[in-house]
């Protein structure tokens, strides 16, 4: 009796665990698998397969445009904080940097410290009062001051580890503070920086609380999933959130791949 | 007696190089201070000004400086509940999150060994899957023709839908715990995995049952992490101004509904304002109240 009730005990946390995992990955798994429903429903188990939805959203040329804005802010987002977050990581966590710098890391982590909304309500007065008509440059910048500090978290992390002793060196052997940091420095944090820039396009990607203050006349994927989900019960979001969804997982996936492959 | 003995203080080999790497390093760091000043700190600096202007009938604004804006926010009981609504849910799913992640954590650290990877992979899926994405799920999940109706209807077991599922509290505290979660499994799970196994080892010997050092060593070295996490969750939570919208309807009115109104849509620019400045004077203060866990020693 004892010994059935302590296995049962035993196979409460890992039961416990898995309902955990269920709660989370139940509204992905929902989507995608409603995304394929045949039948003009939400309800499981699905009426048939079938990729309407898919083709309905594919042939909807609002779609493509949020599609290609969702990109575009992406990729201008993860190259600007790339460049920016690295000086940044290079400049105030090497173990060569002068305690007194060390508190400005705040500075740049303090906006992941906010909710999105005090970051866009802020910067609609200032493109208000400095009269910025709002575009995707707008998102952009928003998604730059929303991302930095993700970036810079998982840069300065590496930029801490890294083996000083190989700076000096290079150092002793007279190459200068360029030299150092393009010869020695660089190539070996490419990896990590490549990393983070790839997080950082994802949650450009999936931003929504800054956009909607920055956004203009334009629409991203995450802005054109809210309106319609606002407004209708159609079942084709499914096809788009699924979309929106997988490419940034995808483009996450790939990524890791190939730093694994490229550091083995 | 060798804490008396004093050694001179040995020179670090290269200190007189690291002295040289100061300019250089601040030219690297230029942008992102730009970035930070320009983007940040010069918008926030406005928003506390504009608090202060007075609001035009128009959407306009005058520099006439008036506290007119903080007197409607605190004066409003409407605020003062819709504020004090947006805090319970942060403070209830911050808590729960809490509950929920230090189990699931200690069972991924410690006790799995070959789906570990696994675990840590749908972790990072389910944050990355999109916020907005996940928010329409639960929408269409828990709405009158969504999944958990439907199938309950189709199964004969409830004749007319659920009508609290969607558009409920219930269902904004279920979707912003589902958002939640994610964030502090990583950062609670990534605490855990810093601590030495020695560590626990040593607690078994001296005969700690497993309760007790998941009690007295595991929360309290983790400890300053879960006030990181409790905080992050506590405050995004509060500022939530979407899954109201979409999963709460008029039930859950958090105050970042009101916020992005006055800014987005009515145009009163100083309310908005005075709101998030208040808001943010709560957050200061309530983070002074949860730092004091951070020397947590456990129960």
């Amino acid at each position: 009796m004892t010994s059935l009730r302590r296995r049962a005990a035993a196979l409460l946390l890992p039961a416990f665990v898995l309902l955990v995992f269920a709660f989370l990955l139940a509204p992905i798994v929902f989507v995608v698998l409603s995304s394929f429903n045949a039948h003009n429903s939400m309800k499981l188990p699905l009426h048939g397969l079938s990729l309407r939805w898919y083709r309905q959203v594919l042939g909807d040329s609002s779609v493509r445009d949020a599609f290609v804005n969702s990109g575009k802010v992406a990729l201008a987002t993860a190259a600007i904080v790339a460049v920016v977050g690295t000086g940044a990581a290079l400049s105030l966590s090497s173990r060569r940097t002068s305690r007194r710098l060390k508190p400005l890391a705040g500075l740049v982590v303090a906006p992941a410290a906010m909710p999105g909304i005090f970051v866009g309500s802020a910067l609609i007065v200032l493109f208000t009062q400095f009269q910025v008509t709002l575009s995707l440059a707008t998102v952009i910048v928003g998604h730059v001051v929303y991302a930095l500090p993700y970036f810079y978290v998982v840069a300065s992390a590496r930029v801490s580890q890294f083996d000083t002793a190989l700076e000096e060196t290079a150092q002793d052997l007279g190459a200068n503070a360029w030299a150092r940091l393009r010869r020695v420095v660089l190539p070996i944090i490419t990896p990590t920086l490549l990393a983070a820039a790839v997080i950082v396009g994802a949650l450009s990607w999936d931003e929504f609380q800054i956009t909607y203050f920055t956004i203009g006349q334009d629409s991203t994927l995450p802005m054109l999933i809210w309106s319609k989900a606002r407004l209708t019960i159609d079942p084709s979001i499914n096809a788009l959130a699924s979309l929106t969804m997988l490419t940034s997982l995808v483009a996450i996936g790939a990524t890791y791949r190939v730093i694994e492959r490229s550091l083995r | 007696v060798l804490a008396t003995v004093t050694l001179p203080e040995p020179r670090p080999a290269g200190a007189g190089r690291r002295r040289r790497a100061g300019p250089a390093g601040l030219l690297l760091f230029l942008p992102a201070l730009i970035v930070v000043t320009l983007f940040f700190l010069v918008p926030l600096v406005l928003l506390l000004v504009r608090s202060f202007m007075t609001s035009g009938d128009y959407g306009q604004v005058s520099w006439t400086p008036t506290l007119a804006s903080y007197a409607a926010v605190l004066k409003s009981a409407v605020y003062r509940r819709t504020a004090l609504t947006s805090l319970e849910f942060g403070a209830a799913t911050a808590v729960l999150c809490m509950l929920i992640t230090y189990p699931v954590a200690y069972y991924i650290v410690f006790r799995m060994r070959r789906f570990q990877s696994l675990a840590m992979l749908l972790i990072s899926v389910s944050l990355f899957s999109g916020y907005i994405v996940k928010i329409y799920s639960w929408r269409a999940m828990l709405g009158t023709q969504g999944l958990f109706n439907g199938t309950l209807l189709d199964l004969g077991l409830i004749h007319k839908p659920l009508p609290f599922l969607l558009f409920s509290k219930t269902a904004v505290f279920v979707t912003l715990t589902n958002l939640s979660l994610p964030f502090t499994l990583l950062i609670i799970t990534g605490a855990m995995q810093n601590l030495s196994p020695a560590l626990l080892e040593n607690a078994r010997d001296l005969g700690a049952s497993t309760f007790r050092v998941f009690t007295r060593v595991i929360v309290p070295v983790t400890s300053r992490s879960a006030v990181y996490a409790f905080f992050y969750i506590y405050v995004i939570v509060a500022g939530d101004y979407v899954t109201p919208q979409l999963v709460g309807g008029t039930t859950a009115a958090l105050i970042g509904v009101p916020i992005s109104n006055q800014f987005v849509q009515l145009g009163n620019q100083p309310q908005g304002a005075a709101i998030c400045f208040c808001m943010l004077v709560v957050f200061g203060l309530s983070y002074l109240v949860i730092r004091r866990f951070e020397r947590f020693r456990g129960i």
